[in-house]
């Protein structure tokens, strides 16, 4: 019962502090309530990864210490964020996916239980970009979550026992399921990864009680299957009926990717949830003329059937990679003079979107990184200007200097909103690439991909920053820069203090509305994983973060392991000193004040 | 059966050069479930010969099928390493002896890597050793880093 009513606390104060506030506009907003806990992904349903607490603030965040630290023991990327229930904490692995349950009610904060999975090795060589997981799901005294090898389990979360375990994904077609799941009511809502093997994307909503499949809905292909169902679904720009199937040569949607591996969000009132698909399959356009639809998409839907009510795409007839899995923040913004139910997404394509989440309509597109594919959106047709120089294909070799990377804009390290500044916290790169893409051909279960694409530094020659956004106006406030891609999620907080982490191992905070730097500390490899926030059972404030170097540039960086004597590689070329500063190594962090006052 | 026949056109198209010495090196007849285990040393009775040892083209056809089989999707261009560790720095968890490396492309190995002997024929796996082999630094030049 306690759970049941700490879970309500945490919805009531996701939903209520939208509205209001923003109506309101011009007072300064003060912090909403908050429970201490961190019982989802995105902090809340809207994905704001805002934390009301209020006892870390600009004027004693120099006071920061570390507290606990804890190793998991395993190597691979830790991407995604631990979880406060009560008085534990939850922590996921990569691959294996152990996960542990932290007391946080004694000293050192011992575990009250492990589980240790039975999970499928060969799923390490089907996953495209190290063997992340994006963490668990918390609801009801249950913990959801997904094994890298296509399975989704929920564990008591008093005592760790298995409850049920679903194969949902398919690792010989390329399936992987790195993404966190998110329960709404009776349904678990998991995706599938695999836009690098030629999978044909889905969602799927499962019974909460069971794990029974209740409903598939997929990302390409006719409309019974895409489960856009006549008079629910009603996209703002597209008009006709299979629209993700026409928009495809032939049956190239049957491997079209657009995958499901990024944050979802939900919106009670509309009973909408929100996510964004992946890249067309393959990486060489000319093998699937067509918009592709909705590969790069948000897509809205009913979680009780999945039914689709509509969808956008971001990037028609990809490029570049340029997958849309980025989170979809919701939150009411004054756009124009109107307040409006907004949805706001950083795309990897460089712009961030605000949209009206009930209908789908585009009400800004502005780029807040270096842009150069597309010289704008076209806010009446909802269609990007393209760039015709910087398209690519098999028949066009090598095109240079396209901006930003496949690495985008910014990746699946996801934003946060603070209420209070109403502005966004953003993890950004800021990098070029030059583009080949090959023929290749569909073999299932191997990499579906053909292309060479070296990065270099955009202008001013960092590879990051850490900026704060103002997204009803389409204005960036403020900016950190850093020498490497910043791939940690942010934090803001109620005391006004923004947290991240970054590529070479440091956690920082500062000031949410200036951005001055108030605190960093080495935390022993890079940091790609996500801060949270919470009440300690000692009534104090903390926050936590994994480091844990990996994802995309545990592939790409070159020498920043050192666990395998037989897998030596040389420096990158756009980064070649990384490996100074950092090598693998997976620990979970706890930050708090020092006692003096 | 479509895919399988799809497969052997591309390995045809592949190999328009070397085609014709296709027949010629299937394996010695083993029953390597029982001598081979993935990960393990194999006993010296499973020693395989590389029967185009040498042949140049046999290399450069065998990068040909390195993509087309889309091995560099998860070794990288040039084999350096991606998902999949380099197979470029003249070091091999499963041994580096051409024999060896055979025995993984037809067994594949844990943690990820397919098992192709039920796809491509021994002569294109030769191909695809000869190409590995022909990446091999003549000497261990990565072990140290300075800045």
């Amino acid at each position: 019962m306690k759970s049941i009513s700490g879970l309500s606390v945490a919805l009531a104060a996701a939903l209520s502090f939208g509205g209001g506030n923003a109506a309101k506009g011009q007072s300064q907003p003060s912090a909403p309530h908050d429970d201490g806990q961190w019982t989802m992904p995105g902090k809340d349903y809207a994905s704001t990864r805002f934390s009301g607490l209020t006892q870390i603030t600009a004027g004693n965040a120099k006071r920061l210490r570390p507290m606990w630290s804890f190793s998991t023991g395993v190597l691979g990327g830790h991407e995604g964020q631990p979880l406060v229930v009560g008085n534990t904490m939850y922590v996921v692995t990569p691959y294996p996916n152990v996960v542990y349950a932290f007391d946080l009610t004694k000293e050192g904060y011992p575990l009250r239980w492990k589980y240790r999975p039975d999970v499928n090795g060969a799923a390490i060589g089907i996953a495209c970009c190290d063997v992340v997981n994006r963490g668990a799901f918390y609801a009801n005294g249950r913990l959801f979550y997904n094994l890298l090898d296509g399975h989704t389990v929920a564990l008591d979360a008093a005592t760790g026992k298995e409850i049920w375990k679903t194969k949902v994904a398919d690792l010989n077609r390329g399936e992987t399921t790195p993404m966190a799941p998110l329960v709404v009511k009776d349904r678990v809502i998991v995706g599938t990864s695999g836009g690098e093997f030629g999978v044909r994307g889905w969602v799927k909503g499962l019974d909460v009680r069971t794990g029974n499949l209740v409903w598939t809905g997929y990302s390409t292909g006719p409309d019974a299957e895409v489960l856009a169902k006549p008079g629910t679904f009603k996209p703002y720009y597209e008009k006709g009926t299979d629209l993700a199937q026409n928009s495809w040569p032939g049956d190239t949607w049957k491997n079209g990717g657009a995958p499901v591996w990024g944050w979802m969000s939900y919106d009670a009132e509309l009973d909408l949830i929100y996510y964004g698909t992946g890249n067309p399959a393959p990486w060489n356009t000319e093998q699937r003329p067509g918009e592709n639809r909705w590969a790069t998409s948000v897509m809205a839907r009913r979680p009780q059937d999945g039914a689709l009510r509509w969808a956008y795409q971001f990037t028609p007839a990809d490029n570049w990679d340029f997958d849309s899995t980025q989170e979809m923040i919701l939150t009411d913004l004054t756009v124009k003079g109107k307040p409006r139910k907004a949805l706001v997404h950083f795309d990897k394509n460089g712009f961030v979107y605000t949209m009206d989440r009930a209908t789908g309509e585009l009400l800004l597109a502005e780029p807040y990184v270096q842009v150069n594919w597309a010289r704008r959106i076209d806010l009446e047709t909802g269609k990007p200007e393209v760039d015709s120089s910087k398209t690519t294909g098999a028949s066009k070799g090598t095109v240079k200097d396209i901006c930003p990377t496949l690495e985008g804009g910014k990746n699946q390290q996801p934003a946060a909103f603070s209420p209070i500044t109403r502005l966004f916290y953003v993890s950004t790169s800021n990098m070029c690439m030059d583009y080949s893409v090959a023929n290749v051909s569909y073999i299932a279960g191997t990499p579906y991909i053909g292309a060479a694409t070296p990065y270099k530094a955009g202008p001013g020659g960092n590879l990051g920053a850490f900026i704060a956004y103002d997204a009803a106006r389409g204005k960036k406030v403020w900016e950190i820069k850093e020498p490497y891609p910043v791939w940690s999620g942010a934090l803001a907080t109620g005391g006004g203090v923004v947290f991240y982490g970054t590529l070479d191992g440091w956690f920082k905070a500062a000031d949410a509305r200036s951005g001055k730097l108030l605190y960093k500390f080495k935390v022993g490899s890079g940091v790609i994983g996500n801060p949270i926030s919470f009440k300690g059972p000692d009534g104090k404030q903390y926050i936590a973060l994994y480091a844990g170097f990996g994802g995309d540039w545990g592939l790409l960086s070159g020498d920043v392991r050192s666990d395998d004597p037989d897998d030596i590689r040389p420096p990158a070329s756009f980064m070649p000193d990384i490996a100074r500063h950092t090598s693998q190594g997976g620990i979970v962090w706890v930050f708090g004040l020092g006692d003096s006052q | 059966m479509t895919a399988i026949r799809t497969l052997a056109g591309l390995i045809v198209l592949c190999l328009a050069g070397g085609a014709a010495q296709a027949q010629r090196s299937a394996p010695p007849a083993i029953n390597y479930d029982q001598h081979v285990d993935a990960g393990g040393t194999p006993p010296p009775a499973g020693t395989l010969e590389n029967p185009l040892k040498g042949d140049k083209q046999a290399a450069e056809d065998g990068g040909k099928l390195f993509s087309s089989f889309n091995c560099d999707g998860c070794h990288g261009g040039g084999a350096l390493g991606a998902e999949g560790p380099s197979l470029a720095d003249g070091r091999w968890k499963y041994g580096g002896t051409d024999g060896e490396i055979y025995h993984s492309i037809f067994y594949g190995r844990p943690r990820g890597m397919p098992a192709w002997g039920g796809t491509l024929p021994p002569d294109a796996i030769w191909r695809l050793v000869s190409y590995l082999k022909s990446q091999e630094p003549k000497r261990d030049t990565l072990s140290t880093t300075s800045w």
